[in-house]
């Protein structure tokens, strides 16, 4: 499989998904006009990387400073579909990223990992 | 002997078992999206709270900047009358004046009250004529004369470097005060429409006033004088169009001559 880089917009984050350095990474802020339809090549790399072409570790860095609802909603599925794959014995590691004088972003990072419990979920502050 | 077991309790309870599977998914995504709605209420209210200071700061910003605006105009205005002959208030019955002549000339109110601000700077130039011309008691010569006219020309050097629209308004002021109708005026010697709208206004306010203010070398005229020459001067120094509003609205330019006698 290819990776997929997608580049930032004013609306949009960069996304970086690399499957030798089993990375996925996220950064920028996501106000997508429609948020399904943008995330879904994403979504397609995930769910085939994870089945079958994963590397034994794989880190997930989002760093996403400012976000709309339906963006929120993609990524507590993401984190859904990282749950059940985590369920399936893969080692994941998950670093949210945020700036200390952003509380939004921080208060969303504690959303997921409350939301989350079984995840290896990391809040980082820049 | 072992119980009869009916098969259909088999797939009731395999139905249970995914009615609740279904109904926990959906009792967790129904808590997410009352979380998400939280969360972005409390930021919308957040970001509103920040727009509204946001707004709030700019508009002070720009109220400080107009006044800062309005004063330096004023303030120059006041240089240049300290510099002519001109006294007590009549760079403020000139602003007036000109306002109301743009107003009947149909000027929204916006420029009208601009033109307000930038009249009282028609006479800016006078900041650099020569203290031995400008202090002369009496009449000048034909020499100072040329002199003391250059004072449109400098008051056009002065200003018209600015962009700022006030500025650009008081250039045009300056520049075109002592044009005529006919084209006998100075310095560039235009005529008619030729003359900017604001240089044709504030030449009659100014003149006005003057004529009707005593100086060290001479009476105030009185009003039937005053009149009698923009008469005749309608069309020849002043634009018809603005001695007509003049006569057709006198009472507005006497009234604010008496709010703002020279004491």
């Amino acid at each position: 499989m290819e990776n997929l880089t997608i580049d930032e917009t004013k609306y949009t984050p960069k996304i970086n998904l690399n499957m030798e350095d089993g990375l996925i990474e996220l950064k920028g802020k996501s106000y997508p006009e429609n948020t399904f339809e943008f995330y879904k090549p994403m979504m397609d790399w995930v769910e085939s990387y994870f089945s079958g072409c994963e590397q034994a570790k794989t880190i997930i860095n989002f760093e996403i400073i400012y976000f709309n609802s339906s963006s929120s909603k993609l990524f507590f599925d993401f984190f859904d579909l990282i749950e059940e794959v985590v369920n399936k014995g893969k080692y994941i590691e998950i670093n949210w990223i945020y700036d200390a004088e952003n509380d939004s972003a921080l208060e969303a990072g504690e959303d997921f990992k409350e939301d989350f419990e079984k995840l290896n979920f990391k809040l980082v502050e820049k | 002997m072992e119980a009869f077991e009916n098969k259909l309790i088999g797939e009731i309870e395999e139905l249970q078992s995914r009615f609740t599977q279904t109904t926990q998914k959906l009792i967790k995504d129904v808590r997410r999206q009352d979380k998400i709605m939280a969360r972005s209420d409390k930021r919308q209210k957040q970001e509103y709270d920040e727009l509204q200071k946001k707004f709030a700061e700019v508009e002070a910003l720009q109220k400080e900047i107009e006044e800062t605006q309005k004063e330096v105009v004023f303030t120059m205005g006041a240089i240049g009358e300290s510099r002519s002959k001109e006294t007590g208030n009549h760079v403020k019955r000139v602003a007036q004046y000109s306002k109301i002549l743009a107003l009947y000339y149909g000027m929204d109110k916006k420029e009208a009250e601009m033109l307000k601000q930038a009249s009282p700077m028609h006479d800016i130039g006078k900041v650099a004529i020569p203290d031995a011309v400008l202090n002369k008691p009496g009449r000048f010569n034909e020499s100072e004369r040329k002199i003391m006219d250059t004072h449109a020309q400098l008051g056009f050097d002065m200003l018209n470097k600015s962009n700022r629209p006030l500025l650009q308004m008081a250039t045009t002021v300056a520049y075109e005060h002592h044009e005529k109708w006919n084209g006998k005026g100075y310095p560039q010697g235009l005529k008619g429409e030729e003359i900017h709208i604001y240089g044709r206004i504030t030449a009659l306010a100014d003149v006005f006033d003057a004529l009707g203010s005593s100086r060290v070398y001479k009476k105030a005229w009185d009003d039937e004088r005053i009149f009698k020459m923009f008469k005749e001067e309608r069309g020849e120094h002043f634009d018809p169009k603005l001695i007509d509003i003049f006569f057709e609205n006198l009472d507005e330019f006497l009234e604010v001559r008496d709010s703002l006698k020279d004491v």
